[in-house]
């Protein structure tokens, strides 16, 4: 049945890439593409751009819009299909379970990058969450650790590059992977290799591997299901408050959630404000 | 700065005084206290619109509240960034009340997770003596829920005669006037910026909107 499944998930991955190839021939993808080679010379333009207090920049917005579309296709195709489907055939408690599972599997990771940022209580948290949760939280399913006081957080290499002083990069969204910058998306790659089961190579390993990314892929979505519907009915650009949305949120993942207010834009300090008082 | 010891801002500063004494606790004077309770007033009222069965009813208190406490006319200068100052006075009468309707429906569809649950202020942060950020949770959230560990951020702005507005609203370090901001220069920038980018702007409003 695992099998069945590892094979299904593999398919949807090839037909995926068929997908993109299909979409770029067809044109889907390109109806974006005078916004991203649209580059205002004007000075305004350079000093919006400059006046973005901590915002991360886009030079390569082009390419991302058409991503993006492309992304935007196999979304409406097959995740958010799927992500009904498992939302109508799967009861609440049954997708926080496997979204718990998918995390305590994610917990060797985490505990790696918390001590390569140095957070040894951090570390601590993680190590005896995988333990509490593996054993007497039913494989990780359920979430005992979080009962008895020790909260999830998440780590990633991205964030412990950026922990180590590294800039972010541009920003880069891809089909399937979703959005990161140059920094998070290599260390996305260097992530795998922090994930146990990648030094696995049996077929039951590889099988594991491939359903749990399709599984988590369709689990994660189902979460998103009504806020990304709701932002993009609201959006008049959904390419750019998707960004936003997501540099502001990663931000904070990478401050540990501890805010900093410092460098948010001031709001009312223009000149042109001052006719307001 | 001696701009915030004037008109009301005194006032408050009397009134949280008035309140420490009466506590006996001989806390210092902080300078959001009257920010903090400037929020936590308007969260009472808030409170009472999520507390309405009804979706309509709802949107409905939440479009009263922002009418009396979001200073829209702000938000929507700030939404332009630094294209504000390209905008024409006819543009800027089209896009002023277009931008109070979108921003509604935003407030509307950002804050109806709410329903049914209530706010508390938790603690703030001094930006200067006229910007404030107040956080608030929900009330009794749940261990493990989607309440558990959110932080509903507010935006508080002081104007130099001490009257206080919302000016952002923000849940978990993610803000709506500056995602508004980064759309609308996105939109603007890619309609060839200036004039031409803030009727496509309005035009896009517009048609958001239904209008």
């Amino acid at each position: 049945m695992a099998y069945r499944l590892g094979k299904g998930i593999l398919a949807i991955g090839v037909a995926a890439a068929f997908l993109i190839a299909g979409a770029a021939a067809q044109g889907v993808v390109g109806d974006t593409s005078p916004a991203g080679e649209t580059v205002d010379p004007s000075d305004i333009d350079n000093a919006v751009a400059a006046a973005d207090s901590g915002a991360v920049s886009d030079p390569w917005e082009g390419f991302n819009r058409s991503m993006f579309s492309a992304h935007l296709f196999l979304d409406r195709t097959l995740l958010v299909p799927a992500a009904k489907g498992y939302r109508a055939t799967t009861p609440k408690s049954g997708r926080r379970g496997i979204r718990r599972f998918l995390a305590n599997l994610r917990a060797p990771g985490v505990f790696v990058n918390d001590v390569l940022q140095g957070e040894f209580g951090r570390a601590g948290e993680t190590l005896s969450r995988f333990v509490v949760n593996s054993t007497i939280g039913a494989g990780g399913f359920a979430d005992p650790a979080a009962q008895i006081g020790i909260p999830a957080h998440g780590e990633d290499f991205g964030q412990t590059l950026a922990v180590w002083g590294i800039d972010s990069g541009p920003y880069l969204f891809l089909p399937l992977v979703g959005p990161s910058t140059g920094r998070d998306g290599f260390g996305q790659i260097v992530q795998i290799g922090m994930d146990p089961l990648f030094y696995v190579r049996t077929p039951p390993a590889d099988i594991a591997r491939y359903t749990r990314a399709g599984v988590g892929g369709v689990s994660a979505r189902e979460q998103f299901l009504d806020p990304l519907a709701e932002i993009e009915s609201k959006s008049l650009d959904y390419y750019a408050s998707f960004r936003s949305f997501y540099l502001q949120a990663r931000k904070r993942e990478i401050a540990n959630g501890k805010v900093d207010y410092s460098d948010l834009p001031d709001i009312g300090e223009f000149e042109e404000f001052d006719d307001l008082e | 700065m001696s701009k915030s010891m004037n008109g009301a801002s005194s006032l408050y500063r009397l009134a949280a005084a008035a309140i420490a004494s009466v506590s006996l606790i001989a806390t210092p004077a902080r300078a959001d206290d009257a920010a903090e309770k400037f929020v936590a007033e308007i969260l009472v009222d808030a409170n009472g619109v999520f507390a309405a069965p009804d979706l309509a009813a709802r949107n409905a208190g939440i479009e009263k509240l922002v009418d009396k406490y979001v200073d829209m006319n702000r938000v929507a200068r700030f939404a332009l960034g630094p294209y504000v100052r390209q905008a024409s006075d006819a543009q800027m009468a089209e896009y002023l009340p277009l931008f109070r309707k979108y921003a509604t429906t935003v407030y509307q569809s950002t804050l109806d997770p709410y329903s049914g649950e209530s706010l508390e202020v938790t603690d703030s942060v001094d930006r200067s003596d006229r910007d404030f950020i107040v956080n608030s949770k929900v009330v009794n959230a749940k261990p493990g829920s989607q309440y558990a560990d959110l932080v509903v951020h507010w935006r508080v702005y002081r104007a130099a005669d001490g009257k206080q507005s919302i000016v952002d609203a923000g849940a978990s370090g993610v803000w709506l006037a500056i995602e508004q901001q980064s759309t609308f220069k996105s939109v603007i920038a890619n309609n060839g910026g200036g004039a031409a980018g803030i009727d496509a702007l309005i035009r896009d409003l517009k048609s958001k909107l239904g209008e």
